[in-house]
């Protein structure tokens, strides 16, 4: 039991890496803009198919594939916020029609994707050179598991860093905690939000690489379900909080492999439901979330 | 005097209906398989938009958990009119159900009674959440309903989902209950509940000061909302004929979303104008998306097409006129008498 234990573990930090990685982006995104990116989930997946497409089509070097993920990511993050985003808060949309926008985005790209490259799962390329396993007693650890987690344990520091240490980390937990008052000691907001969503959308990169790491396959509507989780970890952590997202992020995950595989086989087609259950109950227990939520809330959504 | 003026209002309203037959019985002997369809899905849909702008629009609780309650209200209408054949070959239910063969109208008050036990149920606790907790609640009770749909093998057939489910709707009972909808939320927004619903929906705060119990008019909005919604749902399982549980997923919520906010949410004819051009929209785009021969010219089929133009089409919306089509005007019998001829004669003036 204990071997057993320790295997899911490993197997749950992968995934919880996933979804802590997600759960940055949307929370930056929120504690800068007050918006839920709907269409995050969407980025992640375009990442994992430019790597796909540089890799398996183009043969270039998997190293030049994974950074021309992170790259794609970006570039779909920088494009939505300048086509979407910024048109509607230039016009002072309210929050909600930005919402709306969102979803729309989302739902765009994923049948955007599905409409050239059809539904089919393909296989993400994995270097051989990853296939490596590890057994340490009972327990195999595969080379992948634990560049997923240092890779991710490494970014989130960096970020970690840069939102503390750096003027421009700075200047966006500022304009997080209050936007008018941040404008007024000169900060330009739309840089940040620029800012906030490459950095974002970065890591919805790094995690779609991770996620084709550590499951192989790929298809238009793979961003549907880690995205949702990444949000779900977001909002459990404290939303506009980032420490506390990463948190959130390898909770959740860590919460439904554990879920799976201690009860009964039975119950595991329940994993969607389990993860909905977590939430309510967090949010029954804290409703803002585990961690202090780094946003106002006065005059949200017109509450 | 009084009198003659109540009888000259009857006389217009049976003129009234008497257009409003003519024109579904012209529609139903004129029209077959395709063409009916799109007309009965506009009713069916534009009877969701204005349960769903019930919630959504007047109270501003935004909620997109409403393809759960109408994935039960369609379970439930299905589960008690199959034929009892099909049930004990394919189901494993309680005695009570597998032998119940309740008649279209019951059913269909079941399932809207059904749904709005089950939205209450969820939503009350969500009620304590906010802005973007409750939309992310919300959309967990779709993701629950489905899930309990697929995993529920003995009562809903899993993924393989139920077929045989009799054909009851028809233009009929659409345009009937569509009528009746437009009737009752028309004067549910004249009447004390709707007026409460406008306010909680402008401002909760300054709601609960003037005196409205906002938590409790929340319910009963939900109440409201679900009970229509569900019964679009169960008009929609009967026009299919086969039930799944991904039918009502998120793709849906989007284009029910996606008609309110493109006709213009907070208004009965926003809601009929949004799921008129969606509806209209979807199911014509959908040849073109099947793949066509044009002047030998093959175009190949390309499957998720209307998605991303009804995507489109809402994100333009909501950067270039984000009130809707309509924003906040209502079509009514002032939009012809009044509104229309006088912006004719402006514009004759200004000439």
């Amino acid at each position: 039991m204990g071997w057993y234990l320790a295997q899911q573990l490993i197997n749950a930090f992968s995934y919880g890496s996933i979804l802590g990685l997600l759960a940055v982006g949307y929370t930056m995104i929120y504690g800068i803009l007050g918006l839920i990116n709907f269409a995050h989930g969407e980025i992640f997946m375009i990442g994992a198919f430019v790597c796909f497409f540089l890799v398996t089509l183009y043969h270039v070097p998997w190293v030049v594939g994974a950074l021309g993920a992170v790259a794609g990511s970006t570039v779909a993050g920088l494009l939505l916020e300048r086509l979407v985003y910024r048109p509607c808060v230039k016009r002072k949309a309210p929050v909600l029609t930005v919402f709306i926008a969102s979803f729309g985005a989302s739902l765009l790209l994923r049948f955007l994707f599905m409409m050239f490259f059809t539904d089919r799962r393909r296989a993400f390329p994995i270097p051989e050179l990853f296939e490596k396993m590890y057994f340490l007693g009972g327990v195999a650890i595969g080379l992948r598991d634990i560049i997923i987690f240092v890779t991710t344990i490494v970014i989130m520091s960096l970020v970690a860093c840069f939102i503390k240490y750096t003027k421009l980390g700075t200047a966006m937990r500022g304009v997080s905690y209050d936007a008018k008052t941040a404008q007024l000691m000169g900060i330009n907001s739309t840089r940040i939000i620029v800012a906030a969503f490459a950095v974002g959308s970065a890591l919805a990169g790094i995690s779609a690489i991770e996620y084709g790491l550590s499951f192989g396959i790929l298809n238009p509507a793979m961003g549907f379900m880690p995205g949702l989780e990444g949000f779900i970890a977001a909002v459990v952590g404290g939303i506009g909080n980032v420490p506390g997202a990463m948190i959130g992020g390898f909770l959740i995950g860590v919460g439904e492999i554990l879920f799976v595989a201690l009860l009964p086989p039975a119950l595991s087609p329940l994993r969607p439901l389990f993860v909905w259950a977590l939430l309510f109950v967090i949010l029954f227990l804290k409703p803002t979330g585990i961690f202090r939520p780094n946003v106002k809330f006065e005059g949200l959504w017109g509450e | 005097m009084t009198s003659g003026k109540n009888a000259l209002r009857i006389g217009k309203f049976s003129l009234w209906l008497a257009i409003v037959i003519g024109a579904l019985l012209l529609l139903e002997t004129n029209l077959r398989g395709f063409h009916l369809g799109v007309v009965l899905l506009f009713g069916i849909n534009a009877i969701v938009c204005l349960g769903v702008s019930v919630t959504n629009s007047y109270t501003n609780i935004f909620s997109l958990g409403f393809g759960g309650i109408m994935l039960i209200a369609a379970y439930t209408t299905s589960l008690l009119t199959l034929p009892v054949r099909y049930k004990s070959a394919f189901l494993d239910l309680p005695l009570w159900l597998e032998n119940a063969q309740w008649p279209f109208v019951p059913a269909l008050i079941a399932a809207g009674v059904v749904a709005v036990l089950c939205s209450v149920v969820l939503v009350l606790p969500a009620f304590r959440l906010r802005g973007h907790y409750f939309i992310l609640a919300s959309i967990g009770i779709n993701m629950v309903m489905t899930n309990i749909g697929i995993n529920l093998r003995s009562w809903t057939h899993g993924p393989l989902g139920i077929r045989n489910i009799p054909f009851y709707t028809n233009i009929w009972w659409v345009y009937g209950i569509l009528f009746l909808t437009i009737f009752f939320v028309w004067k549910l927004l004249r009447s004390k509940f709707g007026r409460a619903f406008v306010a909680i929906g402008k401002d909760q705060i300054l709601a609960s000061v003037l005196g409205i119990n906002v938590v409790r008019y929340k319910i009963y909005s939900f109440i409201i909302g679900s009970f229509i919604v569900g019964i679009g749902g169960a008009l929609w399982v009967h026009y299919i004929g086969a039930m799944h549980p991904h039918v009502f997923e998120l793709v849906f919520v989007f284009q029910v979303i996606a008609m309110l906010a493109i006709g213009g949410s907070g208004t009965i004819s926003g809601a009929i104008l949004g799921a008129a051009i969606i509806t209209f929209f979807t199911q014509l785009a959908r040849p073109v998306q099947e793949g066509f021969t044009l002047f030998g010219l093959e175009i190949p089929p390309l499957i998720g097409l209307i998605q991303v133009l009804v995507a489109m089409i809402l994100i333009l919306v909501m950067i270039y006129r984000p009130q809707g089509l309509l924003g906040r005007y209502e079509i009514s019998w002032a939009t012809f008498r009044e509104h229309i001829p006088a912006a004719l004669r402006k514009i004759r003036e200004e000439k």
